[in-house]
């Protein structure tokens, strides 16, 4: 039921819905224009004769008779087989997400459910950890991984991507913990659960929005990583953003830069079609601190 | 059927005293009040029970077998927490249904149990609600069901009515004693409201900073406090306390002198409950001081006098007014008095 006062229109709604909509745009538009020119020639999208062309695509109706074609998609899929790259990021993705959740849930539960003093500095040396930028671990892991010969291949990435994820998933995971009361695993413990029944059919399931959120910035970080990817998988192995990388890095193949813009949307999709998705439970896992048990 | 024993058992957490050397036996089916002010030790004392905590030092005995090592689910009780602890992302019916679940009792079976434990605390029309959507006192019924469900040996509950409000709360204890009457479980409630124990207890242990003060049915406790922290926490308003001397069995104070006591002298603390006293007459006027403060509760009258650094309140008639200051003179009997050491605060018989 919406009262006279909500539904009543002030020149300070609509000054804050203009400003909304205004953001939205300009937050969207580098998106946009790259999904827009991606069916485009590389003659239109880095036009520097007129940047009309990207819009309208006059060198693409040219060269290719249609205002849109897809043969940057073609070039960089099937071509450049940057599928590859899409199979490779879906296990490093699939293996650090759930590698850095199971220890995340168990370590981060039992760190908030310690009554010792050690719990606080693991957590800090955890923060420590996170801290550090990327790159020193990987300089670091570098030579041990060539003398064993494990440099190359996706485990070793995987390692190393849960190295750098686990500190945050532990922290994250501990204070959603936190705010559980102890009341509810008790509770189930006398109900007739062990210890570990309690955290499976009573905690779990009151925790999985928080779990969800956790999971996906581990998602994201693994889905992201340039750093660790790029310096730890050999050109077969490698994943999607390093491909794209190297995609526009090759910009003097006339072409090859359309196969870049393409990938990049390609990448970007299936992010935008994840937050939708878990949206509900992203917003109450960011939001859990309000909520009561 | 269960009786329960509790040896000597303390628990402490570095040099902080939980619960110190608590002895006592809890036959089958009686209901026994742990009462204490917060942080007295009694919410450890029944987590003990329930295994929730390891103690220190004793053993705890149910039906003569020692429990110490078992986990507890494997004690066979039942906790209703202050919290209530519902699990908030199943509706009242899972709730209460949780229990038999994680047991492994015979699936058929669930649904009668279910109904029949929601039944007795009328919440049938609540089943597929979730606790979020259920009102405080809802919430503190489907615990309560979901403790009966499994018909358990032993019934722990902890504070389960601090969370509702006055006029709930009533209506709760009531349906709280009825159902102990029904189920005849063995049940230890802990409270730290002496009406509660009044009310519920077979037997109430008071309790303070981990050392049981005294272990009686509620008539023992309020009749003959064993000391002056029994007397001050038990009863509305508290037993009046002074501090005074006694000299050849008379009880001295400023505006205050009861003859007729029949112990040694020396300093001492007498207390009276202001239900038993009155205003004084010819042949009894035994206090006489200015008024403090006049309180009118309805059915009786407060009468409030200053007695060194302490206030004693007398309930007197309800037509009774004067004005503050007034002398008033008070009726207090040696047969009402209670008399403790001026130092340990111990009970003298007199």
């Amino acid at each position: 039921m919406a009262t006279k006062a909500q539904s009543r229109i002030t020149p300070l709604t609509i000054l804050s819905v203009a400003f909304v909509i205004i953001w939205v745009i300009i937050a969207s538009f580098p998106f946009l224009w790259t999904a827009w020119g991606s069916f485009k020639v590389q003659g239109d999208f880095f036009s520097k004769a007129d940047w009309t062309n990207a819009l309208i695509g006059t060198n693409t109706i040219a060269e290719t008779g249609s205002a849109f074609t897809t043969a940057g998609y073609y070039g960089a899929w099937v071509q450049e087989e940057f599928w590859r790259a899409v199979l490779n990021t879906s296990i490093v993705v699939f293996f650090t997400v759930t590698i850095s959740l199971t220890f995340g849930t168990l370590g981060g539960y039992a760190l908030a459910r310690s009554g010792y003093k050690y719990a606080f500095w693991l957590l800090m040396a955890a923060l420590v950890f996170r801290a550090m930028p990327h790159i020193t671990l990987v300089s670091g892991y570098l030579l041990p991984f060539f003398e064993w010969n494990i440099w190359g291949i996706l485990p070793t990435t995987i390692i190393v991507l849960v190295a750098i994820n686990q500190p945050f998933t532990l922290w994250m995971l501990h204070s959603f913990f936190l705010n559980i009361p102890k009341d509810l695993d008790e509770s189930a413990m006398v109900d007739g659960c062990t210890r570990f029944q309690a955290f499976r059919h009573v905690i779990i399931p009151v925790m999985w929005p928080g779990v969800i959120t956790t999971g996906l910035f581990s998602f994201l970080l693994a889905y992201n990583d340039f750093t660790v990817t790029r310096m730890l998988l050999s050109q077969e192995n490698e994943t999607m953003i390093p491909k794209i990388a190297s995609f526009l890095g090759s910009t003097q193949v006339q072409g090859n830069v359309m196969f870049a813009v393409a990938a990049v949307v390609s990448a970007t999709v299936p992010l935008i079609v994840l937050i939708i998705f878990f949206q509900r439970q992203i917003v109450s896992g960011l939001t859990a601190g309000a909520v009561k048990g | 059927m269960a009786e329960i024993q509790l040896r000597n058992i303390s628990k402490r957490w570095g040099s902080f005293v939980g619960v110190d050397n608590f002895d006592l036996t809890i036959p089958d089916r009686e209901f026994l009040v742990l009462l204490g002010p917060s942080g007295c030790g009694k919410t450890t004392t029944m987590r003990m029970i329930a295994g929730l905590e390891d103690p220190t030092e004793g053993d705890i005995l149910v039906d003569g077998k020692r429990v110490n090592e078992l986990e507890p689910k494997d004690r066979d009780v039942a906790m209703v927490f202050q919290s209530y602890a519902l699990y908030p992302n199943m509706n009242v019916y899972d709730n209460i249904r949780f229990p038999l679940k994680v047991r492994g009792i015979d699936p058929k079976s669930h649904d009668e149990k279910v109904r029949r434990a929601s039944a007795m605390v009328e919440l049938d029309d609540f089943l597929h609600r979730k606790p979020a959507e259920l009102s405080g006192g809802q919430r503190q019924r489907v615990a309560l069901a979901r403790a009966i469900v499994r018909e358990p040996n032993v019934f722990l509950m902890d504070e389960p009515l601090s969370n509702l409000d006055a006029k709930l709360r009533v209506s709760t204890r009531a349906q709280i004693k009825n159902l102990s009457h029904e189920l005849q479980v063995t049940t230890v409630y802990v409270t730290h409201d002496q009406i509660e124990a009044m009310t519920l207890a077979d037997r109430v242990v008071v309790m303070k900073k981990g050392v049981v003060q005294q272990v009686g049915t509620p008539t023992d406790i309020y009749d003959t406090p064993a000391n002056t922290f029994v007397a001050s926490f038990i009863g509305n308003p508290a037993m009046n306390l002074m501090d005074g001397e006694l000299k050849g069995g008379t009880f001295h104070a400023e505006h205050v002198e009861i003859a007729g006591f029949n112990a040694p002298d020396g300093k001492v603390i007498l207390g009276f409950r202001a239900e038993d006293a009155g205003l004084g007459d010819a042949d009894h006027h035994e206090i006489t001081a200015p008024i403090y403060t006049l309180e009118l509760l309805g059915d009786a009258t407060m009468v409030t006098v200053r007695i060194g650094r302490e206030l004693v309140a007398v309930r007197g008639p309800k037509d009774f007014r004067a004005e503050i200051d007034d002398q008033v003179s008070l009726s207090v009997p040696k047969e009402i008095c209670h008399l403790f050491d001026g130092e340990t605060g111990q009970r003298i018989e007199a």
